[in-house]
């Protein structure tokens, strides 16, 4: 009597822990998948961005950008007392024919510089990219550039040029491959 | 993940079967069972079923361990899931990505093409006046280039006119800096040739930094300055 009467309390009591106990597992169960599902989801929108081909020509853009700024200002900076370091950093700034062209007259420009005493700085007042092919690593450049030439007087003028520039990369570094002014009043362009 | 789940699940079936047996005993080993899988704490509840059948006795010990670790799981996946979305959130708003320039060639053209047009139209106008520039200037300026148009050609409307001063202006080349939903900066050189009376046309080369707006489904030019 007493056995069987706890039996059934105890028979009670696991039908009611049944049904008490069953929602909390389904409701974590859910959590659970919930959760699992947004981790998927949430990997797999980093994975794309992480992966975006978009991104990826955004950053060599900007760097030929930097790249191209840089050389730029580079070109247009000479001191006539330390022509080896300037000249050096042309070359090291520059690729292809522009550089075999720097390389060729090197000794002919250094000769003049020395000769004029000139002191020439530059700064890059803009730059904009107008083309990037990021597979063939090839970009060109708008630059607009303030040239200030000391003379050896002493006298300063300051002369505002803009350049279009092309960039070539080699070994993963923008380098440029060709340096021009922008013609005034010519054929239209671009 | 799926291993977790399925033995939840296995964990959950287990009591149930047993009580499926309706009896004493069967109540007993199937909490035994479970408590196979337990720790310490089921002993306890093992006792309480037997004599007080109504607190803290009612979910399976082994269960609790079970939930405890799917809540651990699923917050680490919350936790994971959330490191993911700010990570993407990260990539997408660095500032190489936010620049569309060129990696959108559909609204780098556009833009161009919009300022280009603007900047011609406003910067050319003939001895008879310059009431047509002066009205492109209306729709295509906003802001302080607005201002400062209407303020120079305030000063120089007279003089243009009396001298009979022709000058037309063309865009040689643009490139866009920076292009970040409706906000654009732009470089462009000009070429502005101008005559005065029936003298010889001079071109004169112009370096342009723009900020342009998209308002009103046209670019609109907000700033300009000369470089």
């Amino acid at each position: 009597m007493q056995h069987a009467r706890a039996g059934v309390r105890a028979h009670a009591v696991h039908v009611l822990a049944g049904h008490r106990a069953r929602p909390l597992p389904a409701l974590v169960l859910v959590l659970a998948l919930v959760a699992g599902g947004f981790a998927v989801w949430a990997g797999q929108d980093w994975y794309r961005a992480a992966h975006d081909d978009r991104a990826a020509y955004a950053v060599q853009r900007d760097e030929a950008l930097a790249a191209g700024e840089q050389a730029v200002q580079n070109l247009n900076t000479l001191d006539h007392q330390d022509l080896n370091r300037g000249l050096d950093l042309w070359e090291s700034s520059t690729t292809g024919e522009l550089r075999e062209q720097l390389v060729s007259g090197r000794a002919d420009f250094a000769e003049q510089v020395k000769k004029a005493k000139t002191v020439t700085s530059a700064r890059v007042l803009s730059g904009a990219v107008t083309e990037l092919d990021d597979r063939a690593g090839r970009a060109r450049v708008l630059i607009a550039l303030r040239v200030t030439v000391k003379a050896s007087g002493g006298a300063k003028t300051e002369k505002d040029s803009r350049m279009l520039g092309e960039l070539t990369r080699a070994g993963g570094q923008w380098r440029l491959s060709a340096l021009g002014q922008a013609p005034v009043g010519g054929a239209p362009a671009g | 993940m799926t291993p977790m789940l399925t033995r939840l699940l296995r964990g959950d079936g287990a009591p149930e079967a047993g009580t499926g047996e309706d009896s004493g005993t069967g109540e007993v080993s199937g909490v035994g069972a479970n408590a196979e899988g337990g720790t310490g704490t089921d002993i306890r509840t093992g006792t309480g079923i037997g004599t007080e059948p109504d607190t803290g006795t009612r979910r399976p010990p082994g269960g609790r361990l079970r939930r405890a670790a799917a809540a651990g799981v699923a917050a680490a996946l919350l936790l994971g899931g959330g490191g993911f979305f700010y990570g993407a959130h990260e990539l997408r708003s660095a500032e190489p990505v936010r620049n569309r320039a060129l990696t959108d060639t559909e609204a780098t053209t556009r833009v161009a093409g919009d300022v280009d047009n603007a900047l011609a139209r406003i910067f050319s106008y003939t001895p008879d006046g310059t009431a047509a520039a002066e009205r492109s200037a209306r729709t295509v300026l906003d802001g302080r280039a607005a201002r400062q148009y209407r303020d120079l050609f305030g000063q120089v409307r007279d003089d243009l006119t009396e001298q009979g001063v022709t000058l037309s202006t063309r865009a040689v080349r643009t490139g866009v800096i920076e292009l970040d939903g409706d906000r654009a900066r732009l470089l462009v050189f000009l070429d502005q040739t101008s005559r005065r009376g029936k003298g010889d046309a001079t071109t004169a080369a112009a370096q342009l930094s723009v900020t342009a707006r998209f308002d009103d489904d046209r670019w609109r030019i907000v700033d300009i300055k000369a470089r």
